[in-house]
């Protein structure tokens, strides 16, 4: 495969995870601030999606979803990602499947449509995330039941789990510096719960601990879990699959990513709860960044290595 | 229920071929099975059909991006439901002449590019060769595969108001427009089911099988790699270029996925590098190698002209083919047929003056108003002057142009272009259309697909049907 192709398709894939991603966010932050504001502000999702020298913030929730999904001069609005998934589908429509490439154009010419934007203003906002959310929901079936599975599946697969368990790692990272700045354990239950409810694990979680926030449950569903395909273990465990099929198939060297990612997930396999609060779970993350870092490196060189 | 309405307002241009009426106001028969189905559709349906047909060149993607404040808005390029229809008799004709027509232009070119007999022999002055921009040395005594330079052409076609096609252009460099042949059948077959079986209307679908086959069977190796080069996703023929790599389940690549090594081309891929055999370029000669040509191009590769003088890999079209459609060059084109194939044309060429010739200026001039003048190297609608159009001053700027440097400019009268029924607002209307057949070359001859884009001016009375000015297309049948 193109070098330049597999690149569009991790590509691809990444924006379209990120979308996903950005609107759970949004729909569970908003329920969660007409319950409690003073906990779940918007400012720091604001902060989170933007670059440094963004200026806009707000408090108001239509504003906040509204620059989210449409502001031009924000490159993680849904718009700029959903035009920049489609930019890297529509150089890639060879490789994938008719059914995936018109289901992303679709999104995109819904998204551009004249008078979107209003209908956020006017309708209710739930309904109008949900309505964006179906679109990414049936983009996962799509290539499920339509992509052959073979380099660009694998490929696209590397895309939607290295952007998934980045996402997990940042909204973790954001849930704990606000765990710490408050000694409440209802407080610290509430954000616990919100992490659950956004990366999608709340369901499971009451399925397999009823209803009481430990923790150490939280942690080591969110991290550990081998089921849960929203657990960092699940997606490290995926990238491992899918990189070592491109290398079986002849579609990729054995390469340092292998190392790296097998690396990755026995580590986080084999700690304990009581090593991750030893060391401290912001440590513990803090590596697993740093991992993941690596491995996002080491991937990028397939595409440029044979640049010369 | 009849829709009277439809065609209370069909007013024929005088002096002007219809392809529907012909003198007697009476439908030629070739339009009976769709001028009663529309009789008998509702004004609402036909909406709804047209509306149908934008969502589907939309949500397909078969869009073209035009940049405006850093932001980019899809178009379509306009649609207009009403085929325009061919009957058989007139196809034969049409792929006799463009058969005839290539084959001496493929001819013409090898001669250029080594014995230049033609020259010799006093048919072609050799200034007009050497002065031409898309004349190569660098293909000078170059040997190509099979002698085929012109694998692919889009031959533009008019009809006259005596009924006969011209030939207005050649199109032997990167023709475009075949995907909207494609997929102007694709909506029809959608907008008026079970109409098209019930003409005999003849199929375009083969199109990418035959061009794969004619790409592949360049090459000497058992199973060549067979690529499509593209400019990238900011070329207003995007869309096609995907589309032909989809049909054809051929990889699309840019520049950059390319190197030379060796004088052989190569692709980067993820498990580095591949051999390519033949490249289907979509890149116009001047960007093709970094090396050669325009020293600021980065679309090309460097090295590939290198690796196509060894043989190495196959370009497609040639380079140089530019040279046979000049528009300088093409007043020379019935010489050719004869000088090569000693035949009659079977399409006529266009009366052409050139304003190099004292006695043809002059002649231009006084007769301004029924003119067109272009320039040689010009393409797209672009640089015309239009005689009827222009105002005085229009006129003597232009002519003050032309006398700086007479020879790069050719004078046509102006054409009655054949107007075919369109669907404005809800009636039809006469429009002007032109053809623009597709032609393969191969190493087992010359094959047309029966069909082609017919190209609409949708403005009144408008004769440019150049997408860029206000065009737009119509799929065309043609009956078996």
């Amino acid at each position: 495969m193109l070098s330049r192709v597999a690149n569009n398709l991790i590509w691809l894939e990444r924006y379209m995870e990120r979308g996903n991603g950005i609107i759970s966010l949004l729909k569970t932050n908003f329920y969660a601030n007409q319950d409690s504001p003073e906990l779940f502000p918007w400012t720091p999702i604001i902060k989170t999606y933007t670059p440094e020298n963004n200026s806009f913030y707000t408090e108001d929730p239509i504003e906040c979803i509204n620059f989210m999904v449409f502001s031009n001069d924000n490159p993680n609005s849904i718009l700029n990602i959903v035009t920049k998934a489609r930019e890297n589908a529509r150089s890639v429509q060879e490789h994938i499947s008719r059914e995936l490439w018109l289901c992303i154009n679709n999104y995109y010419l819904l998204l551009t449509k004249i008078g979107v934007q209003k209908k956020l203003n006017e309708e209710e906002p739930i309904e109008f995330l949900d309505s964006l959310k179906a679109y990414h929901l049936m983009f996962y079936g799509t290539m499920d039941i339509t992509q052959e599975r073979g380099a660009s599946y694998y490929f696209m697969n590397i895309g939607k789990y290295l952007e998934r368990v980045i996402q997990i790692t940042d909204f973790t990272a954001i849930k704990l510096t606000e765990i710490a700045k408050t000694s409440d354990s209802l407080e610290q239950s509430f954000y616990w719960k919100n992490l659950l409810l956004s990366i999608g694990g709340y369901q499971l979680y009451l399925k397999k601990h009823k209803s009481s926030f430990k923790e150490d449950h939280i942690i080591t569903m969110v991290f550990q879990d081998k089921l849960f395909p929203r657990s960092i273990y699940y997606c490290i465990n995926k990238l491992n699959r899918h990189v070592r099929q491109l290398i079986e198939s002849g579609e990729l060297e054995k390469n340092n990513i292998e190392f790296l990612l097998g690396k990755l997930e026995s580590t986080i396999k084999y700690t304990t709860i009581e090593s991750i609060n030893e060391r401290g779970l912001e440590n513990f993350i803090k590596e697993i960044k740093e991992d993941i870092k690596n491995i996002s490196f080491s991937i990028n060189t397939v595409y440029f290595s044979h640049f010369n | 229920m009849l829709n009277n309405d439809l065609f209370s307002s069909y007013d024929l241009l005088p002096n002007t071929w219809d392809e529907m009426y012909n003198n007697d106001s009476k439908i030629r028969t070739q339009y009976n099975i769709i001028n009663s189905y529309l009789q008998s559709t509702s004004p609402e349906v036909l909406f709804k059909k047209e509306e149908l047909s934008r969502q589907l060149f939309m949500s397909q993607g078969v869009t073209f991006t035009v940049y405006n404040d850093n932001e980019g808005i899809e178009k379509i390029f306009p649609f207009d439901i009403v085929p325009r229809i061919i009957t058989s008799k007139e196809w034969d004709k049409i792929d006799k002449g463009i058969k005839q027509r290539l084959t001496a232009l493929n001819l013409f070119i090898k001669d250029i590019y080594h014995d230049q007999f033609i020259i010799k022999d006093g048919i072609i002055p050799a200034d007009l060769i050497y002065s031409c921009p898309y004349f190569l040395r660098e293909m000078k005594g170059v040997n190509v595969p099979h002698d085929i330079y012109v694998h692919i052409a889009g031959v533009d076609l008019i009809r006259n108001n005596d009924g006969e096609f011209y030939v207005l252009e050649d199109n032997l460099r990167t023709p475009s427009g075949v995907s909207y042949m494609l997929e102007n059948r694709e909506i029809s077959k959608r907008i008026f089911p079970g109409v098209l079986p019930k003409n005999n209307i003849r199929s375009v679908s083969n199109y990418p099988n035959i061009l794969y086959k004619k790409l592949q069977e360049l090459s000497d190796q058992n199973n060549p790699n067979v690529v499509l080069l593209t400019p990238g996703i900011y070329n207003s023929a995007y869309y096609e270029h995907t589309t032909l790599a989809r049909l054809m389940g051929i990889e699309l690549v840019e520049g950059s996925d390319l190197v030379v090594k060796d004088h052989v081309v190569y692709m980067k891929t993820t498990n580095g590098l591949k051999r390519v055999d033949v490249i289907y370029r979509r890149v116009d000669d001047d960007f093709l190698d970094p090396l050669e040509f325009n020293a600021a191009s980065t679309l090309g590769v460097a090295g590939i002209m290198a690796a196509y003088r060894k043989g190495n890999v196959n370009i497609i079209n040639a380079p140089g083919t530019g040279i046979a459609d000049d528009k300088a060059i093409y007043i020379y084109v019935p010489d050719m047929i004869k000088y090569y194939l000693n035949e009659e044309p079977i399409l006529k060429n266009i009366e052409t003056y050139q304003l190099g010739k004292p006695d043809e200026f002059k002649y231009v001039v006084e007769h301004i108003k029924e003119m067109v003048i272009k320039k040689t190297d010009g393409s797209g609608g672009y640089g015309m002057l239009m005689g009827h159009e222009a105002s005085d001053a229009e006129i003597k700027d232009y002519i003050d142009n032309v006398k700086k440097k007479p020879d790069n400019f050719i004078a046509q009268p102006i054409l009655r272009l054949s107007t075919a029924p369109c669907c404005i607002d809800g009636k039809l209307s006469p429009r002007c259309i032109d053809l623009r057949p597709f032609a393969l070359a191969g190493r087992d001859g010359i094959e047309i697909t029966p069909g082609g884009l017919t190209r609409v001016a949708l403005k009144k009375g408008s004769l440019v049907v150049n997408s860029s000015q206000g065009g737009g297309s119509k799929d065309t049948w043609v009956i078996q």
